[in-house]
């Protein structure tokens, strides 16, 4: 008689889960002495099934990287956290183009990655390659940035319906978000 | 960028966020999340490994296709490394003596400055 392969049951390190973010920050920013910020939170969520399968849909890139603007100091890989390089309105760039989008002026986790490869946090050529394999319909003419710095209110009042307005304008059905 | 995908998605534009930071997304909710166990930055796949950008794309996609419900959240199965242990290193308060604390208050003022200039230039 042959016995059949079983796989064990392995737990995982008490330590290995998504990092509390919140708590960690809420606890940092008490230590320094500073108000904890309070993050935006919602009981329930809007849903809007895609309208046509994905190889015939429009699809949009939304990033929060910032255009590297030479004047405005080191923006490269590692660079210490630079407010400089901070830009406060939402921006369109050609899809077509291949932009130099920097995330310098982000919180990212510079222990552990340094941000050299912009495919971590633009997947602007996975996104174009996905496309030429007929997986997504088409990219929208532009892809957009978006400010991820002001108060809540001015994301929810002048950010979003800027979005929107372009997304339209360009009349893409879904749109890919990448915070970074 | 939560907040963007709600209003896009609210006006009838199907979104899927990539993402890092999971508590923070969901304690938002949206309506598709695809999280990627990376450290903060990696959002798309990891650094110089183009298969596991396409990979965590096309995860995205799909969630996309065929999320049921608002809130569906998927985890990608990609590990950063094998050892865990760079998840205890973020704002980690162990590590942080009261000078160092004192310091780091004095850089954050400054630039909490400097955004504040350059906001209201803006």
């Amino acid at each position: 008689m042959t016995t059949a392969q079983e796989t064990k049951t392995v737990l995982a390190a008490e330590h290995d889960v998504p990092i509390p973010y919140m708590q960690r920050t809420r606890d940092y920013y008490q230590a320094l002495g500073f108000s904890p910020y309070r993050w935006a939170h919602f009981v329930d969520a809007p849903f809007t099934p895609l309208r046509t399968p994905l190889a015939r849909t429009r699809v949009a890139l939304i990033t929060t990287a910032a255009p590297f603007q030479p004047e405005l100091g080191d923006q490269g890989p590692g660079a210490p956290y630079n407010a400089a390089a901070k830009f406060y309105k939402v921006y369109s760039l050609p899809s077509e183009s291949v932009p130099d989008l920097r995330i310098s002026h982000v919180g990212y986790d510079r222990v552990h990655t340094t941000a050299a490869d912009f495919n971590t946090y633009l997947p602007l050529a996975r996104l174009k390659e996905a496309v030429a394999a007929g997986r997504i319909g088409s990219l929208g003419p532009r892809l957009f940035g978006t400010p991820t710095n002001r108060s809540q209110r001015v994301t929810i009042e002048a950010d979003n319906p800027e979005l929107l307005r372009r997304c339209r304008e360009d009349g893409v059905d879904a749109a890919v978000l990448v915070p970074s | 960028m939560s907040l963007a995908a709600r209003h896009l998605e609210a006006n009838g534009i199907s979104t899927v966020i990539m993402g890092c930071a999971k508590d923070i997304v969901e304690h938002c909710g949206v309506p598709r999340f695809l999280f990627s166990d990376f450290p903060l930055g990696n959002s798309a796949g990891r650094p110089f490994d183009t298969a596991s950008q396409a990979q965590t794309l096309e995860l995205a996609l799909e969630l996309l296709e065929r999320a049921p419900a608002a809130r569906t959240t998927m985890q990608s199965p990609l590990r950063w490394s094998p050892d865990a242990a760079w998840k205890l290193d973020y704002l980690d308060m162990t590590k942080l003596t009261p000078d160092k604390l004192a310091e780091r208050r004095k850089e954050f003022d400054v630039v909490k400055a400097v955004a504040k200039t350059k906001r209201e230039a803006s």
